[in-house]
């Protein structure tokens, strides 16, 4: 299992474009994605979810990588959000 | 913020047949533009596009949410609509869509994204949806909707209902906090006013009486929370730390008793400033407009009100000591220890006197604390100790002075309170991490030191105002002038039935009984006898000038003879205040007349309340009772001349 802490720097964090680039993107990893947040954990692979939650810019999330290629799917992740979502 | 909240029935299009993505998206911002929630309907649409161009607004399970932020919306709001038939969304698993929603967001706030994550909240329950896309008509399912919601969130329904349905019990839409400084009658009119004006606005109002037996009604935090305002209605300090972030409009409890509507409206307009607790000193001198002798007032009556029960409960004991002698035989006159001479004498004064002890003290720190809050009631009380017994710098064991007495202690409660807020404003530059010092050590020790400085300086000074004042009143009396005397207090008392000039009258009839001196008892009679006169007065004319007054006005005229026997000048008020160019000249002369009278009988008072209970400690009872039947029927013959008969009631 693999993790890592980030800060969302995208001004509209995770809105729908994001959540739905980054849900399909996580669910092209056999790993299990998930995102804690605000004490929540969030299955990453559903852009429903990764909405529901409300992750707004700013907010601290850790994104938890478990399973095959988990190292892949968490560098995947990591260029997404610090890279601000291409935003 | 509610998807009912942004969602209109107008806005919802049921069974929909759009032929392709584009035709939908025009249907969804028709809607919009129908609701009148868009500026711009061509800028909106680019927007639209626009973000459909960077991929779809479909997210699976047949259902799309295209939305833009725009400078074309003018409010958030939600249009939604239902497709049976299903239409081809560039849907990521190839579904077509048969559940639309399209969010209008402004381009400030989060609202896009808030009601974006509820929205999944929502929709995730696939029964749910299923329900949706079923819907009949809009209100059904906008109804869907709302239950939905209000499952999910129930804490923010019952305050919704609360703010939209203020006529239900649990939700009062103002809340008001009544007080006087005696909190006998006041109070509980002001209180009756703004709920009668309140429910002829359609407006329930829940009003706290914070009376002389304590509060009563008290507002809960739920309803403080829950409300759109608060009316604090009151001449002395209420505790408003509970009322921060709400908006307040503070003012004098008359205007409680005769501006209610307009009170309410301030509240219903949002003319109330918003309250702030922790910045108390400049939020208090921002709302309602007090002036700098009204927050003296308050002061002085915050400290007042707290003192009387020792007064009352003390010079009750102290009369009864009196009483007892009395009755043993014991010669009273110029006997100096008259009062406590039979063992069961000598306890009820003692016991007395302690409660007296408290009095000076009791006033100066309730001013202080009124004005400096907490910290003030150390500074405060110890200046009323001070005051009381007379300690100067070369004399600090208060061996052999003059103590400042009432006055000093006045002059303690105010300065020491102002100096002490002046400090605590010094200290705001001090380090955060002395913050915890401050109310333990750093006030104290500044208050303490601050007063004692201040005391010993002012205590010579005020004993020689005090004994000039003791002179003056024994000049007045030498010179047989001390009925003048009466004559002013006994109107004083009765001019404005509770105000401040009743107060000074009042404080400075029980700051003589310190003195324990003829004269000092003189003045408590004359000052009593006026305030016992206008409800007296005014039930007299009732009963025999029935043509002046209407039905309710006579049956109520039966209260004031208790009232006014009771020494309870507020019962007066209602009369005062209907007719008063009518009703308070002839009271005042009433009562000028009644005091100047008990003074030229020589009546003397040793108890500072109690009316007609007290009057077998009243020296020369029964001339007391004549002169306070004299004054009340001079009122009742002025109140018949000035006040001409109803024309209704012939």
């Amino acid at each position: 299992m693999v993790q890592k802490h980030f800060t969302v720097i995208n001004a509209q964090g995770f809105h729908m474009r994001p959540a739905t680039n980054f849900a399909t993107a996580m669910a092209a990893h056999p790993c299990t994605v998930t995102i804690r947040f605000n004490g929540k954990e969030i299955n990453a692979k559903s852009p429903m979810l990764i909405m529901a939650a409300c992750i707004k810019v700013g907010s601290e999330i850790d994104v938890v990588c478990d399973g095959e290629g988990e190292n892949d799917a968490l560098a995947a992740a990591a260029e997404m959000i610090e890279g601000g979502f291409g935003e | 913020m509610r998807i009912t909240d942004l969602l209109k029935k107008e806005g919802i299009g049921i069974g929909a047949a759009p032929a392709s993505k584009a035709e939908a998206i025009d249907l969804l911002i028709s809607l919009h533009e129908k609701c009148g929630n868009l500026k711009d309907r061509a800028a909106y649409r680019e927007g639209i596009l626009k973000r459909e161009a960077m991929g779809t607004t479909a997210i699976g399970m047949e259902i799309a949410i295209p939305h833009a932020k725009s400078e074309a919306v003018k409010a958030p709001a939600l249009t939604a609509i239902t497709v049976p038939s299903g239409v081809d969304y560039d849907s990521p698993d190839g579904d077509p869509c048969k559940l639309l929603f399209m969010i209008a967001a402004t381009t400030d706030g989060d609202v896009h994204m808030e009601v974006l994550a509820r929205m999944m909240q929502l929709l995730m329950d696939t029964e749910f949806t299923e329900k949706l896309k079923g819907a009949r008509t809009p209100a059904e399912f906008l109804a869907l909707i709302d239950a939905k919601e209000t499952e999910k969130f129930p804490e923010e329904v019952s305050a919704k209902k609360a703010a939209a349905a203020p006529a239900a019990k649990q939700g009062y839409r103002i809340l008001a906090v009544t007080a006087c400084p005696t909190g006998i009658a006041h109070t509980y009119m002001a209180a009756e006013a703004l709920n009668k004006a309140g429910e002829k606005l359609g407006i329930p109002i829940k009003v706290e009486t914070n009376g002389s037996g304590g509060a009563k009604n008290v507002l809960t935090a739920e309803e403080i929370a829950n409300c759109d305002g608060i009316i604090i209605a009151a001449d002395k300090s209420v505790d408003t730390a509970r009322f921060d972030g709400k908006p307040v409009w503070s003012t004098k409890v008359a205007d409680g008793i005769h501006k209610p509507e307009e009170l309410i409206n301030r509240i219903v307009n949002g003319e109330a400033p918003v309250f702030k607790a922790d910045k108390k000193a400049e939020a208090t001198a921002d709302i309602g407009n007090e002036s700098f002798g009204r927050k003296l007032y308050k002061h002085l009556m915050n400290g007042v009100s707290h003192m009387l029960p020792f007064v009352v409960a003390g010079g009750i004991f102290i009369a009864i000591a009196f009483l007892i002698d009395a009755a043993a035989g014991v010669e009273a006159a110029g006997n100096s220890a008259f009062g406590s001479v039979t063992p069961v004498a000598a306890w009820f004064k003692s016991m007395g006197g302690y409660a007296f002890n408290f009095m000076l003290p009791i006033l100066a720190g309730f001013i202080a604390m009124s004005i400096a809050d907490r910290p003030g009631l150390l500074v405060g009380i110890v200046g009323g100790y001070l005051a009381a017994n007379g300690a100067t710098f070369p004399d600090p064991g208060a061996v052999a002075t003059t103590p400042s007495g009432f006055l000093g202690a006045l002059l303690a409660g105010f300065l020491a309170g102002w100096l002490l807020k002046l400090f605590e404003k010094l200290c705001d530059g001090l380090p955060r991490a002395l913050e915890g010092l401050k109310p333990v050590l750093i006030y104290p020790l500044a208050g303490l030191g601050i007063v004692a400085v201040m005391m010993c300086a002012v205590n010579p000074i005020m004993g020689i105002i005090n004994n000039a004042l003791s002179d003056g009143l024994l000049w007045l009396n030498q010179h047989n002038l001390g009925v003048l005397l009466g004559c002013i207090l006994g109107a004083m008392m009765s001019i404005d039935m509770g105000g401040p000039l009743n107060k000074a009258a009042y404080v400075f009839g029980t700051g003589m009984l310190a003195a324990a001196t003829t004269e000092s008892y003189q003045v408590m009679a004359s000052v009593m006898i006026g305030g016992m006169v206008p409800p007296l007065a005014i039930a007299l004319s009732t009963i025999f000038f029935k043509n002046r007054w209407t039905a309710d006005e006579r049956k109520n005229g039966v209260v004031n003879i208790v009232m006014g026997l009771s020494f309870i000048t507020e019962g007066a008020i209602p009369y005062a205040a209907s007719y008063p160019l009518k009703v308070i000249p002839s009271c005042a002369l009433g009562s000028a007349v009644a005091g100047g009278l008990s003074w030229l009988f020589s009546c003397t008072l040793m108890a500072p309340h109690g009316g007609i209970f007290v009057v077998p400690t009243i020296g020369k009872p029964l001339l007391y009772l004549l002169a306070l039947a004299i004054g009340a029927v001079v009122g009742m013959l002025m109140l018949a001349i000035l006040k001409r008969p109803n024309k209704e009631e012939k």
